[in-house]
């Protein structure tokens, strides 16, 4: 009730204020003009001209032409076009003829810095990522949105935590923000916080593969809900890496913000477009463990699940090798198929524009009966009913469906990257009648996992958004303008996960057959209210802006799970044993916002913030934290001594900004535990204790940066370094374990940096008419340290396997380096980082022939290592193309490695996994319209485009492995990639068409 | 110049609308309660009836916690059984001793301190702090009379003496942390007590067990302010369960060769001679909500990760034991033998029939091997007579004939502890006798195997916890 009342109150207001708007009278005359590509002289349709005094604006037609009022007293129009650079021309002659250059160095591109408020880029202080809808989705289709930015951002490492379809993934922007709480960035799609949970299914737990206990679902492998968006549907990314850029997010933003914009509609001529996009998904890479040869020799020599007699018996009972299946190959040989439809439709006028669009993904897998699919509609509309008003309201409606297997960590044989490791090629398992032979080795028939094992996800999400601008003042020199911005995400996620009573080691469960149901609902709801105050002053323009933001959160977890339950069903209510779960989490948290930017003639541009922070995450929910930023860009270029024509920008540009990060929903309870015994429920105390104390951990982030161009931006260069320290970083307080508690559930024991360069180099390298090379170069590094810390040194958080190698946190070194045996006086050694020592993109545009295009991106990472257990399992297992091959002291190699084995350590495990993958390639055609036109009846077709398309061609790596960026744990904050013959990652190639109307 | 009023007056306005969205009453709709659980403060304050009732149920329930980690390591490092997890190996070479040099060697260590094997460490020690944390809480509300305070008391401690000896045990000559100070200060918690030496942990352990019979006898006749489990039998009242505390007292007396105590202890406990050998308390499973169930079961034949037999352990056992051979053998024939590592296993476990089958936490055939022990120490001809006589009804109860080997001390110990093998197989005791008389060096296998040296630990590492924090607050 109390909430409706505002909102009603905020209407009311704005009503009144509306009424009190001066009514805005100019004289006033008409001119019409022609907006044209500066190269190819076609005509830009969709363009928009506005006119500053009158503040009338419009839009290109086909044939580019406009006719716009303006004030008799106007002298010149502003003309923008999307790609293109932003131009001020003159009002002269009868017919203005404007002519738009392709802009190549986005130097007039708008950022999204503040809550309300843009800036240029080219008057920026922040090195801001941006990825457009032709970078994330123009040259290949990946699935979702982490495969869209792979390699496309500067400063981030993005890994996926499994190569399952659907599957989730991770982004770590400038290193490490935060050691054991959130470190995933903010998403803000259109203006709503979205939610990235990644929400528990069961998968891993006791009763199906076992990889945790009864309940717990830390290792499910679990997709993050950001895996739900459509890239297609996405007009442009930006990426604020660190607290100076994102300091106006406060205690969300600690690991960076990435400001996701939909599709919007273009005024003019209502133009629909199709496009179809067919494909096929294949392994990217198998290790061929099932062309390993046995004989009688190497199973004496090997140790295996049975004894060496028994499985002898079972080698000559099979065919003594005789006949051998590639047991590797039905596994993960599928060829998935891929179709992807869309149909979008754009239109408008100047006062009310719209942009529809609807969209259907389906792919198979590369294993039998996995794929994933996904339904969207979105609907977004912008009206401006008068010259002083806009609003807009964005809706998205997403349905995905997912079947994922079983991948991950596993104790009963059920995930495949196990089993396959302990199955020889001569062991029967192919089902006959139905039937499928029993496993004698690791308990379970991999086949029977593949046909039988459910693990489906489905979700319905909807994504809403409302803004509305009012603008209080309007004149040449000063403008005050009101804006709210609202929006809504409600997450609806289903998981099933089902192991039927028959599969081999459900028999071997006390109770055979389980099932869990689970329900998760998330509502995030976020409000924001601005005013901003726009002035000139000679040649400064100021901009003031003053605002409030809110966020409440709702989530509820509810699963239902049922062991024992008969053949014929999957209803958990059937079970023999019987759990149920259910957990609520809501928090509120509140901002107030006071910026303030001065731009001294493009050629100083200075920035103050300063953000107040309240949440019920902290114990003294009312206690407000600051978080201030300052920034300056000095655009030498711009002034009047800079000579050096061959250098249009030269900006020097320096940012400071603090952000922070609040304990974990639950960390300021302190609970009692529950514990049942004798048909009867009692309560115990905690194990873990809340903290009274706990306050948001921060960071605090100093970037330099240095921006040139040359040759009228032919040239682009980029460098930037950061140093980002985070401080009073929240950990989990572990207590002597001799006190009976383990730990405080959270407190601020230390910090630690984050320091890192960034350069990027951008160029046309060849720029003819028939023939345009463009060209990009990213190369970024970070490093981290932990520099202070109260708590005694420890193992980071669920980051590795003991001996086969974990991470620490230790002061003086990097709390994503590896550790392991053998201990030196007692302390665990050092082995080399999962942060690359550096990573580079190599990105190219060819267009050529006027026709075609053609697209590549190379990724390369350097020096990264996992934790790999790959050797060791497939080792174990007898399944290492190179077992039987001796080692200098005469013992096969399949034996030497293995843990247990004389002088193996961890070495073994911390593996090289430097890579370079071709991650995309795309070569496109436009059909001539010549070629159409012809027949009246293809008349209306505008545009008519076909192209094939790969993403992951291929991978040059020496890892052994199915994937160098295949990890099971890869959403841990410190990255922790530990592969446990995750599930290999596809080859996508495609074929595409598209046609606009 | 600007126009100051047509900026002023919106710029109040809307900072009335965004300041009214924070007011206190708004803010408080985020409670500060936990939604998915209760209070601890409510429970140790002023406590009602029910409180403490839940409170004795979720100790009871908890005692259980170290109940398969425990079982697991000292089943194994006893070479009693193995693990054999398919798909993790540290069962059987790890906790088998293959690393001991990579943890610093036997001096100090050996298992990975910061490795898997430490679960029963955390577990032992919060149920001693819950137990402490179940006093307080009765100390701390008058809605129970002095009488129940007692019973609990004595309930208390009797759990605390429990499951510190276990832990002693586990460390060994490492010690344990002996001394909780003042539990309510929150300041408490970083200041543990020191470790101490063995002897210093059976000490406290001692006492403990002579405080909760104190409590227990101050207690009198009432009965338990909270229903105790089945598992308890008649040892459901206080004066019944000064029975189960004697018999713990006993078995801390043995570990620490105080014969005269041992025996004094055993005559307070339930022991019977004439009796039956599985009475005592034991644990009890469910698979109800919360509850947990025997972990130590597994299904027969199964090849996922069965609790295995070392096949020394068959070929030690006398013909006609029917503890390791006939229906109803705590060990069976596996259809197919089971490899574990450098290990080929014939048998595998069959203690318990299925996953809520009940554990005994002390059984009246220990009480009596535990009396012939005691008899054999102490000496004299009736003391000699009385252990043989013991040893006997153990013999023939499991098949076997009456002892026919020689009448000294060493040869009565030798038997003593090989008919301790075989009536607590699996029940963590093996290891702790061996150690207990020096004889490590006779668990058999270890020394070289396949390429691996295989070393019998003293104890278990302290916890790499343990060693950092004592690094970190010197």
């Amino acid at each position: 009730m109390k909430q409706k009342m505002k909102k009603l109150a905020v209407f009311m207001i704005c009503a009144v204020l509306l009424g009190s708007v001066p009514t805005l009278v100019f004289a006033q005359r008409d001119i019409t003009g022609r907006v044209t590509d500066v190269e190819k002289d076609k005509p830009l349709e969709g363009a928009t001209v506005f006119e500053n005094i009158s503040k009338n604006s419009t839009v290109t037609g086909r044939d580019g032409s406009f006719s716009l009022r303006v004030a008799t007293n106007a002298k010149t129009v502003t003309v923008s076009y999307v790609g293109y650079g932003t131009m001020t021309v003159p009002i002269t002659g009868s017919e203005l003829v404007v002519k738009l250059s392709e802009d190549f160095s986005k130097l007039s591109e708008v950022v999204v810095t503040g809550l309300a408020t843009s800036i240029k880029r080219s008057n920026l202080a922040n090195s801001v990522g941006t990825i457009n809808a032709k970078q994330l989705t123009g040259s290949t289709r990946p699935v979702t949105l982490d495969g869209a930015m792979q390699g496309k951002i500067s400063g981030a490492q993005i890994s996926a935590n499994s190569g399952a379809p659907g599957g989730g993934f991770s982004v770590r922007l400038r290193g490490v923000s935060s050691i054991n709480q959130n470190s995933e960035p903010l998403y803000i799609i259109d203006g709503v916080y979205a939610s990235n949970a990644q929400n528990a299914t069961g998968a891993g737990t006791g009763p199906f593969s076992g990889a945790t206990g009864q309940t717990s679902g830390t290792q499910d492998q679990a997709p993050n809900r950001l895996a739900d968006l459509n890239p297609a549907d996405i007009e442009n990314i930006e990426i604020l890496k660190g607290p100076s850029a994102a300091a106006i997010y406060g205690t969300r933003a600690n690991a960076g913000v990435i400001i996701i914009t939909t599709k919007k509609g273009k005024a003019g001529r209502t133009s629909i477009s199709l496009s179809q996009d067919i494909g096929t998904v294949k392994a990217l890479n198998l290790i061929g463990m099932h062309k390993t040869p046995w004989d009688a020799q190497k199973i004496a020599d090997g140790s295996w699940l049975v004894s060496n007699a028994a499985m002898l018996a079972l080698f000559n009972a099979n065919g003594a090798g005789a006949q051998t299946t590639d047991y590797e190959k039905i596994a993960y040989g599928n060829t998935g198929f891929h179709t992807n439809t869309k149909l979008s439709i754009s239109g408008g006028t100047d006062k009310a524009k719209m942009y529809a669009a609807v969209g259907r993904l389906s792919e198979t897998g590369i294993q039998k009966r996995t794929g994933y699919s996904r339904s969207s509609v979105r609907v977004n509309v912008d009206f401006k009913p008068t010259t002083w008003w806009d609003l807009g309201v964005a809706t998205n409606y997403l349905n995905s469906n997912s079947d994922r297997s079983f991948s991950g960590n596993d104790n009963n044989g059920v995930s495949l990257g196990y089993n396959l490791a302990y199955l020889p090629n001569w062991l029967d398992q192919k089902p006959v009648n139905g039937i499928y032979p029993a496993n004698p080795l690791t308990g379970q028939n991999p086949l029977e996992i593949i046909d039988k094992g459910i693990n489906n996800e489905r979700v319905n999400r909807i994504i809403s958004s409302f803004t509305s601008t009012i603008y209080l003042l309007r004149k040449e020199k000063q403008s005050l303008k009101f804006n709210i911005q609202g929006g809504i995400d409600y997450v609806h996620q289903q998981n099933v996960v089902v192991m039927p009573e028959d599969v081999q080691f459900q028999q071997q469960r006390a109770n055979p057959g389980a099932a869990r149901f689970s329900s998760t609902r998330s509502t995030n709801t976020n409000f924001q209210g601005f005013l901003v105050y726009n002035t000139e002053i000679k040649k400064f323009n100021l901009t003031t802006s003053l605002g409030a933001t809110r966020l409440d959160q709702n989530n509820r977890v509810q699963w239902f799970q049922g062991e024992g339950i008969p053949a014929g069903t999957n209803n958990p209510r059937t079970g023999l044993v019987q759990l149920s779960f259910l957990d609520n989490g809501r928090l509120h948290e509140e901002g107030l916002v006071a910026q303030q930017e001065v731009n001294w003639d493009d050629k100083i541009i200075a920035t103050g913030a300063i953000r107040r922070d309240r949440s019920t995450l902290n114990v003294d929910k009312n206690k407000f934290y600051n978080f201030p930023k300052a920034s300056l860009a000095l655009n030498l270029a711009n002034f009047d001594f800079w000579k050096i024509k061959a250098v249009n920008l030269f900006k020097l540009r320096a940012a400071y900004g603090e952000t922070g990060n609040s304990a974990t929903y639950g960390s300021v309870f302190n609970s009692l535990a529950t514990a049942a015994i004798g048909g009867s429920t009692g309560f115990v105390t905690p194990t873990s204790i809340g903290n009274p104390t706990i306050a948001p951990e921060r960071a605090s982030e100093f970037e330099f940066g240095l921006d040139a161009n040359f040759l009228d931006s032919r040239i682009t260069f980029e460098g930037t370094v950061y140093n980002k320290k985070v401080k009073d970083f929240i950990d989990v307080f572990n207590l002597s374990p001799g006190t009976g508690v383990n730990s405080f559930t959270a407190f601020n024991v230390g910090d630690f940096t984050n320091k890192g360069i960034e350069l990027a180099l951008g160029g046309t390298v060849i720029k003819k008419t028939n023939l345009r090379w463009n060209t990009n170069i990213n190369w970024y590094n970070n490093r981290t340290k932990i520099t202070r810390m109260i708590i005694p040194e420890k193992p980071v958080a669920a980051s590795g396997f003991g001996a086969f190698g974990t991470q620490r946190q230790r002061v003086g070194f990097s709390p994503t380096a590896w550790y392991g045996s053998p201990n030196v006086n007692g302390s665990p050694t050092i082995y080399e980082d999962a942060q690359p020592k550096w990573q580079a993109s190599w990105s190219n545009n060819i267009s050529f022939a006027k026709n075609f295009e053609f697209a590549f991106l190379f990724h390369h990472s350097h020096k990264n290592f996992n934790s790999s257990l790959n050797q060791e399992l497939t080792d174990e297992g007898g399944t290492s193309p190179d077992w039987s091959t001796k080692n200098s002291a005469g013992v096969p190699l399949g034996l030497a490695r293995q843990l247990g084995q004389p002088g193996v350590t961890t070495r073994q495990f911390i593996q090289d996994a430097t890579f370079t993958k071709l991650r995309e390639v795309s070569l496109y055609y436009t059909i001539p319209k010549s070629v159409y036109t012809k027949s009246s009846a293809f008349k209306a077709i505008e545009q008519v485009r076909v192209g094939v398309s790969a993403q992951n061609v291929f991978v040059i790596t020496n890892y052994y492995g199915y994937d160098p960026e295949g990890a099971n744990f890869g959403n841990r904050p410190t990255i922790a990639p530990v592969d446990l013959l995750s599930f290999p990652a596809a080859r996508r190639m495609y074929f595409h068409f598209n046609v606009n109307f | 110049m600007i126009n100051i009023t047509k900026y002023i007056i919106p710029a109040v306005v809307f900072a009335s609308v965004a300041f009214s969205s924070c007011k206190k009453e708004d803010f408080e709709v985020a409670t500060e309660l936990d939604p998915n659980a209760a209070p601890t403060a409510l429970y140790l304050t002023n406590a009602n009836k029910a409180q403490i009732k839940q409170l004795g149920t979720g100790l009871q329930g908890v005692v259980r916690s170290a109940f398969l980690d425990f079982g697991r390591v000292t089943g194994t490092v006893g070479r009693e059984i193995i693990y054999s997890a398919s798909t993790d190996n540290r069962y059987f070479t790890e906790l088998l001793g293959t690393n001991v040099a990579q943890y610093g060697g036997t001096a100090a260590g050996a298992n990975d301190p910061a490795g898997i094997f430490n679960t029963y460490y955390a577990a032992y020690s919060q149920t001693r702090r819950r137990a402490e944390q179940f006093i307080i809480a009765v100390n701390n509300t008058n809605s129970i009379s002095a009488a129940e305070k007692n019973a609990v008391i004595g309930f208390s401690k009797t759990i605390q003496a429990y499951v510190t000896l276990n832990l002693a045990n586990m460390q060994g000559k490492n010690g344990i942390r002996e001394s909780f100070t003042d539990l309510f200060s929150p300041g408490d918690l970083l200041k543990p007590g020191k470790f101490g030496t063995y002897a210093t942990a059976l000490a406290v352990c001692k006492k403990y067990a002579d405080d909760g019979l104190a409590a227990l006898n101050a207690a009198g006749t009432t009965a338990f302010p909270f229903a105790i489990n089945s598992g308890y039998g008649s040892f459901n009242n206080p004066a019944e369960f000064k029975k189960f505390n004697r018999a713990i007292a006993a078995r801390i007396a043995m570990y620490q060769m105080d014969w005269p105590g041992m025996s004094a202890a055993l005559a307070a406990s339930f022991l019977d001679l004439s009796g039956n050998l599985k009475a005592g308390p034991s644990f009890i499973f469910s698979t109800a909500p919360n509850d947990i169930t025997n972990g130590l079961f597994h299904v027969p034949n199964s090849s996922g990760a069965p609790y295995v037999v070392f096949n020394e352990f068959i070929a030690g056992a006398e013909a006609g034991d029917t503890r390791v051979f006939g229906s109803a053998a705590k060990v069976g024939v596996r259809t197919s033998p089971r490899q574990s590592g450098a290990f080929t296993s014939t048998h595998e476990s069959r203690l318990y029939a299925s996953n809520t089958t009940s554990a005994p936490i002390i059984k009246n055939e220990e009480l009596i091997l535990m009396y012939a022990e005691a008899n054999v120490q102490l000496g004299g001809v009736t003391n000699i007579a009385n252990a043989v006589s013991a040893i006997n009804t153990i013999r023939i109860s499991n098949g076997l004939l009456g002892y026919t080997g020689a009448i000294t001390a060493p040869a009565l110990i030798d038997e003593i502890l090989k008919q301790r093998s075989y009536s607590l197989f699996f029940e963590g005791h093996r290891w702790f006798d061996m150690r207990r008389y020096n004889r490590l060096n006779q668990i058999l296998p270890q020394g070289t195997i396949g390429g691996n040296n295989f070393v019998v630990f003293e104890a278990m590492s302290r916890p790499d916890a343990e060693v950092q924090w004592d690094i970190a607050n010197p």
